[in-house]
């Protein structure tokens, strides 16, 4: 195969078999110059939906790093295998029945394997969005959800925290429940929205709302172009 | 970690650092109408005129199109249904929602909520459950809720951000709606930022008079979308993933009875009967209309508009764009995703080469977008990439001079790691950008409770057109998917309890076929797309197909 | 540091919070304030009995490589379980440096562990603060008879016992500080049962009714205690032998003597009933 001059190759292998690629793509564009084909293994291709989960090891490195496919650049000699399904139990629950105050502690409740966590930490080491995992377990185990939701709160729920975890924690389904009880329990909601849908109940919009439908597109242009910004408040 | 950016660029970064200081204290001047209407029509793609051409078939015949959709909607379909046999029903359903991103996953847990059972819906979707742009959705989502606001003036906001082409009926569910959906979030747990009063925070966007978006740092389409996810997984909704649709299936009278959809992993098709079937497929930004890289989603293929279009519903508004102002220009492999528009609301300015202010930062998109284009390659004072793109700056570590040290971190986290990966400290260093194709701004045609004018098929999210006429603000995709995904669950599952179990035929497909031949169209593709080409060049030459798998 | 280095344990953080918010209080009121570690891990809650089992010491050492990058070299905790824990994990480290080793290369993450954190209970903190523990203590419980219990976590092993491991005393001084009246019971040191409340609780139920008995025999008023797990077990399992007598931690006393009135909450025999009735609470 002739290269183009200009671009350095270099020497990648997926699953053991060898290419040679231009440096500087990314893990996930590499595999397609060679000629793969997602199917699996690639969704939002920014960094967002966990789909490319990627294990990999550099020459001369022992260790094996955990990163996603999209959002890493490929290093010469890199061996690669794509993990895009991680079979983790998740627990069921109704948003409604799991008040903070009415329960010790929900999440051991749900997640018990938790109390089975050794601070090994191998979860914050695997995590490609350098999130404390061990950490907010941890919080969890003490009934600290809202620390458990903070902590968590960058999560893209790839699963590899608990691919890699050897006291089988669903770190990922657990952080789920938990930003969602903050959201629903802990955090206050908000009185001016429930003021506004009050008066969206009592119709208060509407008759405007209507003058703006019915309006031709001269007229509500105008009322447009002399509409007020309103400053920071 | 600053020395992501080669020497010559830093020259640049120099001047841009050197009038900091003075523009902390500037507003560059908002664009009169004349003024805009003048830049769009030199510089935004939707005006090049080569761009598109009429569509010659179908009930939008004669309207205008990019060329890069209309290879794919003048095309006939991946299957012979000669090949088909529909005489074996594999799920008989209520309820089939095509697309499991927002849109389909709200429409699928408001269902549910007007009384259909969830064995009796199926969500089938291409990739896995919540793949989508839902999920890559940064700034925020609108809602009228402030005192100062009103739903009234969302509305007047999106009417004129949209230049008037809006359909007056679907902005004004948006806007009416807006607050209700904000509330079911919070029933919901999705966790919105807020003050300590508890009071959201609320930002400005592009073209908005009030400080209206509600944001969760800048992930909150994956927050909505995971927990959207999360609380249909807890009403056990029946998922189907990497079972894309590729065709719909109609009745004798042209009603949609279902679709045929197909097991990406063994090519094993499936025939689906509904009572009702929801379009929600998103939008088509896989396409490259014009060659312009996207911050869309790899599924983003314009799927549901092909399928939607071969059944008989019109489009609307197709002839327009979304190019988000704000894609990442450098580095290369990054090119094209989103930088999120919230940058710019909390007081990031765009700065040409010579490190000068050109346009107010929160111009309405297109024409935000049209003003870089113009200072790249209308005054030639964009700064140019070692692999050749031109970009403006913009300078994001302004950010933390105005409003404090530690803002950007705070408010920008997916941001700041994005770039920090390749080198590139946003919080010191401004970072380089250059409209990106974005959002389909147009799509099938709805009426205000999200049914197509085709019996027994609803739409819903970016497949549709209408909303948001020829331009969206920023923060109204998020409502749109919420909004009408919550009116279409509603009205399919109505129209499911009144419907008869329909007759299952590819008819459509037939004429559909019979049309393109008539009309003289000669073409090698195949669609819907499904999956978008990205191999190598060198691979794709040397392929050869000979179905081992197939 | 002004006070103590303090770490919690995840019991004390729930079913445990009377235990946690009266040593705060007294802790404060001595002018000793317990503070939160920044960091902290479970301990793992039981000292593995496996010789070679060392993941199980990753945790206690993490945490006092907490304290140590914290630049504290005192550490002290309220739960007996997690002194029980941390004191061995500390020891091993100490008296096996080959373990040490192996574990600090394991949390190559974090910097080294010196094994130089001294891990106590609060009660020898408290045992050294006599003097102003008689000075803060404005509501003497005269009349009040109170068995201490020990269980079995802060004695055993004999290396990392914080008394006297067949006759310990310093539940004893500390309550006749507080002007209480110590009842004396020899079962003070037998193990409540412990973990098998999970799913043995008839053996748990035996062993309470032994040791709550010859405390009511002897006339005592309520068990002082600082297990938690000990006390949801001599509190809860009681019960079943048809007693009431409150189950107190020590602190919640000491609280009460101070004039505080903090703790309380959680308690299966609610203790309030008993102090009205000895006057001790309004």
């Amino acid at each position: 195969m002739a290269e183009n001059k200009d671009e350095k190759m270099i020497d990648i292998y997926v699953m053991g078999r060898m290419y040679r690629v231009p440096e500087g793509l990314t893990i996930m564009t590499a595999l397609e110059y060679a000629g793969y084909k997602y199917v699996r293994g690639c969704g939002c291709r920014g960094g967002f939906c966990g789909a490319c989960s990627t294990v990999f090891r550099t020459k001369n490195e022992y260790k094996l790093r955990m990163d996603l496919a999209c959002q890493t650049a490929v290093e010469d000699g890199m061996f690669l295998v794509q993990l895009p399904f991680v079979p983790a139990v998740r627990t069921v629950f109704q948003i409604d029945k799991v008040d903070p105050e009415e329960h010790d502690n929900i999440l051991l409740e749900h997640y018990p394997e938790i109390a089975r966590c050794v601070s090994c930490n191998t979860c914050t080491k695997a995590c490609p969005q350098d999130i404390e995992v061990m950490d907010y377990v941890q919080a969890a185990l003490r009934g600290d959800i809202d620390r458990t939701a903070k902590l968590s709160f960058d999560c893209i729920q790839c699963g590899l925290c608990s691919i890699r975890c050897p006291a089988d924690i669903k770190h990922y389904h657990l952080a789920q429940e938990a930003r969602r009880i903050k959201g629903r329990y802990i955090d206050i909601h908000s009185q001016q929205l429930a003021h506004r849908i009050g008066e969206l109940h009592d119709g208060v919009y509407e008759e405007k709302m209507k003058e703006y439908v019915s309006m031709k597109k001269e007229d509500i242009k105008k009322v447009y172009d002399k509409r007020e910004f309103h400053k920071e408040g | 970690m600053t020395d992501g950016y080669p020497r010559y660029m830093r020259e640049s970064i120099e001047k841009l650092e050197s009038t900091r200081e003075e523009r902390a204290k500037t507003t560059f001047e908002r664009m009169p109408a004349s003024e805009s209407d003048e830049l769009l029509k030199k510089y935004h793609p939707d005006y090049r005129e080569e761009g598109k051409r009429e569509i010659r078939v179908g009930a939008s015949k004669g309207e205008k199109a990019p060329l890069e959709l209309l290879r794919l909607l003048e095309a006939p379909s991946l299957i012979d249904p000669a090949d088909i046999d529909l005489g074996q029903v594999d799920y008989d359903l209520d309820l089939l929602i095509i697309g499991g991103g927002g849109a389909g996953t709200v429409a699928a847990l408001w269902a549910i909520g007007e009384g259909i059972s969830p064995e009796n819906i199926l969500i089938a979707t291409k990739l896995r459950h919540g793949d989508s742009n839902s999920m890559m959705a940064q700034g925020g989502i609108q809602a009228a809720d402030k005192v100062e606001d009103s739903p009234v003036q969302h509305y007047l906001d999106a009417m004129g951000g949209g230049h008037y082409t809006n359909v007056p009926e679907l902005l004004e569910a948006l806007t009416m709606d807006a607050p209700r959906l904000i509330r079911w979030h919070e029933e919901l747990g999705i966790l919105y930022d807020r003050d300590t009063d508890s009071e959201f925070i609320e930002l400005p966007g592009g073209g908005t008079s009030r400080y209206r978006m509600h944001s969760s740092g800048d992930y909150t389409g994956m927050e909505l979308m995971r927990v959207i996810r999360d609380e249909a997984r807890n009403q056990d909704v029946p998922v189907l993933e990497f079972a894309p649709a590729v065709e719909l299936l109609t009745d004798d009278h042209g009603s949609v009875t279902g679709a045929l959809i197909m097991n990406l992993e063994t090519n094993e098709y499936y025939v689906v009967r509904a009572r009702s079937t929801v379009l929600a497929t998103g939008g088509f930004g896989r396409l490259h209309v014009q060659s312009y890289p996207t911050s869309n989603h790899y599924g983003a293929t314009g799927d549901g508009l092909i399928m939607g279009y071969r059944a008989g519903v019109p489009l609307r508004d197709m002839d327009s764009v979304q190019y988000h102002p704000t894609g990442a220009a450098y580095p290369d492999q990054v090119l094209g995703l989103l930088v999120t528009e919230k940058v710019r609301s909390i007081g990031a300015q765009p700065i040409n080469v010579d490190g000068e202010m050109f346009v107010n930062p929160l111009e309405p998109r297109d024409v935000e977008a049209a003003a870089f284009i113009r200072e790249c390659y209308g005054r030639d004072k964009g700064i140019e990439t070692p692999t050749g793109m031109k970009g403006v700056w913009l300078d994001s570590p302004l950010i933390d001079v105005i409003k404090g040290e530690g803002t950007v971190a705070r408010n920008l986290p997916a941001m700041v790691r994005q770039y920090k990966r390749f080198n590139i400290d946003m919080t010191i260093d401004p970072i380089l950008v250059f409209p990106t194709l974005h959002y389909q701004n147009g799509g099938l045609a709805i009426d205000a409770q999200g049914a197509t004018p085709v019996s027994g098929l609803f739409a819903c999210g970016e497949v549709t057109g209408g909303v948001h006429g020829k331009n969206r603000l920023m923060g109204n995709s998020l409502l749109d998917f919420n909004v009408f995904g919550r009116r279409v669950g509603i009205s399919a599952a109505k129209h499911a309890s009144k419907a008869a179990p329909g007759k299952l035929t590819l008819n459509h497909v037939n004429s559909y076929q019979k049309a393109l031949e008539d009309a003289g169209v000669d073409t090698k593709e195949r669609s819907p797309l499904l999956i978008p080409e990205y191999r190598g060049k060198k691979v794709l030459e040397r392929h050869l197909d000979i179905g081992v798998f197939l | 540091m002004e006070g103590y280095l303090y770490y919690p344990g995840c019991t004390l953080k729930t079913k445990a919070s009377d235990y946690e918010k009266s040593a705060m209080a007294v802790m404060e009121a001595l002018g000793k304030p317990l503070v939160e570690m920044d960091d902290w891990y479970c301990c793992g809650a039981v000292q593995s009995l496996t010789t070679d089992d060392l993941m199980h010491q990753i945790a206690p050492v993490r945490t006092m490589c907490c304290a140590q990058e914290q630049g504290e070299t005192e550490l002290v905790t309220l739960c007996d379980m997690c002194y029980n824990v941390l004191k061995q994990a500390n020891l091993r480290m100490r008296e096996k440096p080959q373990d040490l080793e192996t574990l600090n290369e394991f949390l190559d993450e974090d910097p080294d562990y010196r094994g130089e954190v001294e891990v106590f209970h609060l009660f020898e903190i408290l045992r050294k603060m006599g003097r102003e523990i008689s000075k803060k203590t404005v509501k003497p419980l005269d009349g009040l008879r109170i068995s201490p219990y020990y269980g079995c976590m802060l004695l055993r092993p004999t290396e990392i016992a914080m008394d006297d491991t067949e006759n310990p005393k310093v539940m004893e001084e500390l309550l006749e500080v507080l002007g209480a009246q110590v009842i004396d019971n020899p079962k003070r040191t037998e193990c409540c049962g412990s973990y098998h409340t999970v799913n043995r609780s008839d053996i748990v139920e035996k062993r309470v009714k032994a040791i709550v008995a010859r405390a009511v025999d002897d006339g005592a008023d309520a068990i002082a205690l600082s297990c938690p797990l000990c006390q949801f077990n001599l509190d809860y399992h009681q019960r079943s032998a048809g007693y009431d007598i409150p189950v107190l931690y020590l602190t919640e006393l000491m609280a009460l003597a101070f004039g505080l009135e903090v703790g309380m909450e959680k308690h299966w025999i609610d203790p309030k009933k008993m102090l009205k009735e000895k006057k001790i609470l309004e």
